[in-house]
């Protein structure tokens, strides 16, 4: 259920871009945000987050987006890319 | 590598397990009770690590020396438990005499729907608590555990429940603490024990009946971050069928100080660590932590 993403990719890359930082910040990891692999593992071998981090980054984008994340959201927690494709598709701020 | 190891050596003992399960439920309590004896002498003899293990706790908590009866009795114990879960897990759990302290306590918190964290141990019985929360269902109670999976003992046990797996929330997944969320969100209860660390899992040392032990510092700061109340229990066997379960409230809300974490959650590590100690104390044959940290590389790479 890969959300279709908006054709102006210049726009996708501000949001990846606004959340790399979101996480980097919410969770004072010691990592450049531009540094993040949009497509590389979140959880565990990639980023190395547990699942408290991941609580804590669901936290910051209710904050910041309007968007609950849910259990059964676990595809948008795979990677940056797929987590911003999320926040495009349901945002409310 | 590390769900080889854990799997591996238990393989063969599914069916054993099965076949014991069957013969306790078709028995009765009263009489397959008397198994526990040839099995607690045959791990006398046989278990080598685990008998170091409850030697080194029985001598820092009795202050002498254990007998080779201590260490009988330490096993007669912990086996007495898991004997018992049969029947707890199966619906027996009005056949045991289980007194409760301290549950005005635990449904004052609840009243506030906030939700709370039943922080645990390996001190006693969970089951005990766990049936009541089955069974009676005014207290709905999930469990972060390590599914069947991960443990024969637990696969056969948990097949006597038929809705026991909605109740468990597995550990070290991305959505484990969003689960975990989920429930507290509707006013629920979430079984923790706060006494083992894993792998990669964040640790604070404490001084643990005089020996420094590294204790996990995710129950907490889950706490603190969903702004949630903690809740103490202690299911303690007591012999015979008689259990006690202890709830005291720990915390209504935990402080969480940016960029000092871990020092804004020691205070509360200690003082859980304190009441492990209080009940250790009192029920000095009831910890059934039987595993050394100086495993902790190998144990697993769970992370919570």
């Amino acid at each position: 259920m890969a959300p279709p993403l908006e054709t102006g990719s210049s726009t996708q890359n501000e949001l990846e871009q606004d959340l790399a930082r979101l996480i980097v910040e919410s969770l004072r990891l010691e990592v450049l945000p531009a540094s993040i692999d949009p497509s590389a593992a979140l959880f565990g071998e990639g980023l190395g987050l547990d699942s408290i981090d991941m609580l804590e980054i669901a936290l910051a984008l209710s904050k910041r987006y309007g968007v609950e994340l849910r259990s059964e959201n676990r595809a948008a927690l795979a990677s940056l890319r797929a987590l911003t494709a999320h926040i495009a598709q349901h945002r409310t701020r | 590598m590390s769900t080889g190891w854990r799997a591996q050596p238990e393989r063969g003992s599914r069916r054993l397990i099965q076949v014991m399960t069957w013969i306790t439920l078709r028995l009765g309590r009263s009489v397959t009770r008397w198994f526990l004896y040839p099995i607690c002498l045959y791990f006398l003899v046989f278990s080598g690590g685990t008998q170091r293990i409850s030697r080194e706790y029985l001598q820092r908590i009795l202050k002498r020396p254990p007998g080779w009866k201590d260490v009988f009795r330490h096993y007669h114990a912990f086996a007495s438990t898991i004997h018992d879960r049969v029947y707890l897990l199966s619906g027996r759990h009005r056949y045991f005499d289980i007194r409760m302290e301290g549950a005005s306590a635990l449904h004052a918190v609840l009243a506030q729907k906030r939700g709370c964290i039943l922080l645990g141990s390996h001190l006693g019985s969970f089951e005990v608590l766990r049936a009541h929360g089955l069974f009676d269902q005014q207290l709905p109670i999930t469990v972060i555990m390590h599914e069947a999976a991960a443990s024969n003992l637990n696969a056969v046990l948990h097949s006597l429940h038929p809705d026991i797996r909605e109740r468990i929330i597995p550990p070290g997944t991305p959505d484990t603490m969003l689960a975990v969320k989920e429930r507290l969100d509707r006013g629920e209860m979430v079984g923790i024990l706060g006494d083992r660390v894993f792998g990669g899992e964040k640790g604070i040392t404490c001084d643990f009946l005089g020996k420094p032990r590294s204790f996990p510092e995710g129950p907490f700061l889950l706490a603190a971050l969903l702004q949630v109340p903690v809740v103490l229990f202690f299911g303690l066997y007591q012999g015979g069928r008689q259990y006690e379960i202890h709830f005291e409230p720990l915390a209504d809300g935990i402080h969480l100080d940016r960029g000092r974490r871990s020092d804004s959650l020691r205070p509360w590590v200690e003082r859980y660590v304190s009441r492990v100690e209080h009940y250790c104390r009192l029920y000095p044959y009831n910890w059934f932590n039987f595993y050394d940290h100086s495993d902790d590389a190998r144990a697993s790479h769970t992370v919570v």
